[in-house]
């Protein structure tokens, strides 16, 4: 069963249903817009259930899960670092809802401000410094210097 | 020819060229710097200010301006683990992680460094190979270029890991990259694929949001677990020298560099397979060049190596690109169309004419790479030292900076809001592709390929129907595909068995 919820098990199950989505989906097309998906389709669903039968299964040995990429701090508790990797994707999202809600000008000043007082307790000074920073960037830059278009977010488009 | 070579340089430096030219090294320092500008875009909006320069000023402006932005886009990737231009991502793997030993400045010195040499090889491949290059690339139609993507997504999968398993989820990412640019418009029948009704994804899924996705979500999440600094509570190295240390790196490493400089070259002059191919297959190669699978563990750990092959390769591969361009009118990327775009604003077309009433403007244009990158790399010297010191800025600090630069850097590429949440799905699957020990580049390397690998695929089943297998070329180019997958896993094999031999 824990072999079941492993995130190994997660992700190659994952590929296997894009991989399942893209061959069905292929099935409504017409043969020269289908040809590549499937023949792509069909190794990415034969291999991603040979992996996911290998995550249940098999025995990985050590250096195999070794990929030539960054790997995840090991030196922190790990109930500590799941604590923390939640609350930085919730505060990701977040940032995320705030330029949806208020658009862009408005929300990284917020989430700047936000983000140094509550999740890193930085002083207040240095959090109004560094809001400014992120003010003048937002503003000064890309806004007034590279005019570029920021939709106005929910909030203020019922303002308007 | 060598009068008109000097003719060339001497054009560079007079001193309307010479200031046109630092304004463009100027705006290109920056535009690689900050995530959210990128090199193409910016060359497009420079584009009408040329209408009053002379055609060496206007190209002096251009080129300055774009040569350098992947220079410094290897700083933004090796200080906060976002790449600074899409074709500086691979720069990420071993040169943040190399920042997070605390030894960003031999990184960056690295990447500085290897920078200049793959600059100055590809503006003299320029320089030497527009004579003979029309040969080269007529060899190579859409039969050769469809096996060469599957060569380059097979190279990368087979040196992302050790061991079968290994192998297996390499092959798997390079394939679900290869599926994620299928998303779009099919190009042949005009079809909707995979796009859920949605307008935003009828032009397909865009490489910046992806890319900042991938590399930049997992490592803030990583910052925010350890709750230091990007350096951590390391003992910092003396900054000064780590510089130097990676500089001398270069050197070392100098058949590597130049190796590494050779395949960015070649890859820019094939037409639509651009940089952000480039670096993933010169990363592939310095992996490779581990003598044994104990040392290839230290790629992605690291390995300064890794900073040194894809720092050479795409700014080589600038040099390559520009020769179809000038040789024919083929751009080889979306910058090179750009750039073409110049010419014709010049009242100059590309081609035979380049070779004899335009010389001297083409020996401008490599003196000008040659020039703008010493240029950059000399005063981006200077700066290394403050530059790597922001690696001891605490995480909490740095990080609200990090992700406002992510999400602009996504944003800009389309100004969509769709881009944002692109940025934080491959965000996620980036972060758990991590966790779960699946190498990122050849996803990435797949997804650069996978339209140019459809379209090739396309056009040689139709023009050959399956006769296209049989080309001599094609022939040889899957029995390399065949090597590289399984050499790996043989040549481990054969050393496992001659370790407990010699025990």
């Amino acid at each position: 069963m824990k072999a079941l919820v492993s995130s190994r098990f997660i992700l190659s199950f994952a590929a296997a249903c894009i991989a399942g989505y893209a061959l069905y989906a292929s099935l409504h097309w017409s043969f020269k817009t289908a040809l590549f998906p499937r023949v792509i389709g069909i190794p990415l669903l034969m291999l991603a259930l040979i992996e996911m039968a290998l995550s249940i299964w098999g025995v990985e040995r050590e250096r195999e899960g070794h990929a030539v990429d960054f790997e995840l701090t090991t030196t922190v508790e790990p109930a500590l670092a799941r604590k923390r990797t939640l609350v930085i994707f919730a505060w990701i999202l977040g940032f995320l809802v705030l330029i949806l809600a208020v658009g862009f000008p408005l929300a990284v000043p917020i989430f700047v401000f936000a983000y140094l007082r509550i999740a890193g307790r930085e002083p207040l000074t240095l959090s109004i410094v560094l809001t400014l920073v992120s003010w003048i960037f937002i503003e000064g830059v890309f806004d007034r210097f590279l005019h570029i278009p920021f939709p106005d977010g929910w909030i203020l488009g019922l303002w308007r | 020819m060598l009068d008109t070579f000097i003719q060339g340089l001497f054009a560079v430096f007079q001193w309307q060229t010479f200031l046109v030219m630092l304004l463009g090294i100027f705006l290109g320092f920056w535009v690689g710097l900050l995530p959210g500008l990128g090199g193409t875009t910016t060359l497009a909006l420079m584009l009408p200010f040329i209408y009053k320069m002379s055609p060496v000023e206007a190209f002096a402006f251009l080129l300055g301006m774009h040569s350098v932005v992947s220079t410094t886009g290897d700083i933004t990737s090796v200080l906060f683990g976002i790449p600074g231009e899409g074709t500086t991502a691979a720069t990420i793997l071993d040169g943040h992680a190399m920042a997070k030993k605390g030894e960003a400045g031999r990184a960056l010195g690295a990447a500085l460094m290897s920078s200049l040499i793959g600059a100055l090889i590809g503006a003299f491949a320029l320089a030497l190979s527009i004579p003979i290059v029309r040969p080269l690339v007529l060899t190579f139609g859409a039969p050769e270029l469809f096996m060469l993507a599957v060569v380059g997504v097979a190279f990368i999968s087979s040196l992302s890991g050790e061991g079968g398993r290994a192998l297996l989820r390499g092959i798997l990412a390079g394939l679900l990259g290869l599926l994620f640019a299928l998303v779009g418009q099919d190009p042949q029948a005009g079809v909707q694929r995979f796009t859920f009704g949605q307008l935003y994804l009828w032009n397909g899924l865009d490489l910046v949001p992806v890319l900042v996705g991938l590399f930049a979500i997992p490592e803030i999440v990583d910052l925010a677990v350890r709750g230091t600094s990007i350096a951590g509570e390391l003992p910092q190295e003396n900054l000064s020298k780590g510089v130097w240390t990676g500089v001398k790196d270069t050197f070392v490493h100098l058949g590597l560099t130049v190796r590494c400089s050779l395949v960015g070259t070649f890859i820019g002059i094939m037409p639509g397979l651009g940089g952000g191919v480039a670096q993933w297959i010169a990363y592939g190669h310095a992996v490779q060049s581990a003598r044994d699978s104990e040392e290839r563990t230290g790629f992605g750990r690291g390995d300064v190596r890794g900073v040194l092959g894809p720092g050479a390769a795409n700014n080589s591969k600038e040099g390559g690109s520009l020769i179809p361009t000038i040789a024919f009118g083929v751009p080889g990327s979306s910058s090179m169309a750009i750039l073409l775009g110049a010419f014709f604003l010049q009242g100059i077309s590309p081609g035979p004419d380049m070779l004899d009433k335009h010389l001297v403007l083409t020996f401008s244009m490599v003196w000008t790479m040659v020039v703008a990158n010493i240029i950059t790399v000399a005063v981006s010297l200077f700066f290394l030292n403050y530059l790597a010191k922001l690696t001891l800025i605490r995480g909490p600090v740095l990080i609200p900076f990090v992700l406002f630069f992510s999400f602009i850097g996504a944003y800009t590429s389309n100004n969509h809001l769709g881009d944002l949440a692109v940025l934080l799905a491959f965000g996620f699957f980036g972060y758990l592709m991590i966790r779960c020990g699946w190498p990122r580049a050849p996803l990435v390397l797949g997804f650069v390929l996978g339209r140019i690998a459809e379209n090739n695929f396309y056009i040689s089943t139709i023009r050959y129907g399956s006769a296209w297998v049989g080309r001599p070329l094609v022939l040889m180019l899957i029995s390399l595909t065949v090597i590289v997958l399984f050499f790996p896993l043989i040549r481990s094999k054969w050393q496992e068995s001659t370790k407990g031999e010699t025990q």
